[in-house]
């Protein structure tokens, strides 16, 4: 599927936007139905239409096609985290902040979020999108995957060998060279 | 020991992992190294935000899923209002309406050709007329299709859809057009058994309920009577 004409979506073009919808749809549902699903998970499909809503608002401040992705899933995300927050903050009693990533200290159920924000959670949403945009061009291949590989999915450096066809001696170089650039990305406030 | 043999065994320790024999090597170099034990803890940062960042950067690259196909008025409407109509696409009958407006306030004389001409220039069809149906219980995708058919048989050219959330359904019943075309909204809503129907860019809104009391097809009668009542002119 081709990105949509982004001076046509300026204009309102409804034909460029039935494109950008079509286009943009498994990105925004994907970070809605990661943030919601494990708790709210009737809310995700309304929250990524909110979020395509969102993003209908803000495209005249968009530069280039390439933004719209970063941007959209920023949105979906920072509207979930609030949604999350909204809910438990209701649930537990006003003034009350909660994780939504850790698992539960051992008096919660597991399945609801625990104190300790995650880093991500902090971020503003155009900050988030550029530092989005900006992981995907500074990991190199195979970088990404050995990272979701060993932390995502928890497969041994044999494993991840066998999987990606390298050298089990070049799995620890790919793991550290690939945190190095998401630090660069991610932590730049306290690298800089 | 060298930094590769570190950070290896610091990883599988942090990705939980490491046996029992790395992770004895692991604190025995953190105890008589100290200067690591602040990389460990940077690593164990890094490591958390990665996992935190990786299913976001992955869903970038997402492609599975179809836009629901519900959802298309609603943005539309939202592309509408925020970012007006292309000039190419533009409704061509309100420069000629505005026209006709001018010419109103000259005369009697002109306002009795006026009285003669004006069907001509109205619109064609009246009224835009959208049409959604609630059904909570999700019926509506079962066998019982008769329903929709009437409804689409009294409205062949409108726009319909078929809610099984209230909240969906109160969005688009709040999401009017741009313009002050005149719109009739008409909602059957499957549980309660009623019609409802809302004009929009007339003088002054209508609204109206309709208990189905005989049957659908009856009672949507009454309704397009009601809004045909309202936006003749």
């Amino acid at each position: 599927m081709n990105p949509p004409d982004l001076q046509a979506l300026k204009l309102g073009d409804e034909s460029a936007w039935d494109a950008a919808f079509n286009w943009l749809w498994p990105t925004v549902f994907a970070v809605a139905q990661l943030k919601l699903q494990p708790f709210l998970p009737d809310e995700v499909e309304d929250m990524a239409i909110e979020a395509l809503e969102e993003l209908v608002a803000k495209v005249r401040s968009v530069n280039s096609v390439e933004e719209l992705k970063p941007l959209v899933a920023s949105i979906a995300h920072n509207r979930s985290v609030s949604l999350l927050r909204n809910r438990f903050a209701k649930k537990r009693g006003a003034g009350k902040t909660e994780s939504l990533d850790l698992p539960a200290d051992d008096r919660k159920p597991k399945d609801e979020p625990a104190p300790g924000d995650s880093p991500l959670d902090s971020l503003a949403e155009k900050e988030l999108a550029a530092r989005l945009k900006k992981s995907l061009t500074e990991l190199k291949p195979p970088q990404g995957e050995i990272l979701s590989d060993f932390f995502l999915h928890g497969l041994r450096y044999e494993e991840i060998a066998k999987k990606r066809g390298v050298a089990v001696g070049s799995v620890g170089v790919y793991l550290k060279r690939g945190l190095e650039a998401m630090r660069r990305v991610w932590r730049q406030d306290e690298n800089s | 020991m060298s930094n590769e043999r570190f950070f290896d065994l610091a990883m599988k320790v942090i990705a939980h992992q490491a046996a029992d024999v790395e992770r004895a090597e692991l604190d025995a170099m953190l105890g008589s190294q100290p200067e690591l034990r602040a990389e460990f803890a940077r690593l164990e940062t890094d490591a958390r935000m990665t996992k935190d960042a990786l299913p976001m950067m992955d869903a970038m690259e997402a492609t599975a899923g179809e836009f629901p196909v519900y959802a298309r008025e609603r943005l539309q409407t939202k592309v509408r209002q925020t970012l007006g109509r292309p000039a190419a696409k533009q409704e061509p009958d309100r420069s000629v309406a505005w026209g006709w407006r001018r010419i109103l306030g000259l005369t009697v004389a002109t306002a009795v050709v006026l009285f003669v001409a004006l069907p001509i220039f109205r619109a064609p069809g009246g009224p835009v007329i959208e049409v959604a149906m609630l059904d909570t219980v999700g019926t509506v995708r079962g066998s019982d299709t008769n329903e929709t058919e009437i409804i689409k048989q009294q409205w062949k050219n409108s726009t319909f859809q078929s809610f099984d959330k209230t909240g969906r359904l109160e969005n688009w019943e709040t999401n009017w057009p741009e313009g002050n075309k005149v719109t009739a909204k008409v909602v059957y809503d499957r549980a309660v058994g009623e019609v409802r129907v809302s004009l929009h860019g007339l003088e002054k809104p209508q609204q109206r309920t309709f208990v189905i009391e005989r049957d659908l097809a009856a009672t949507i009668q009454e309704a397009n009577a009601f809004i045909q009542e309202h936006t003749k002119h």
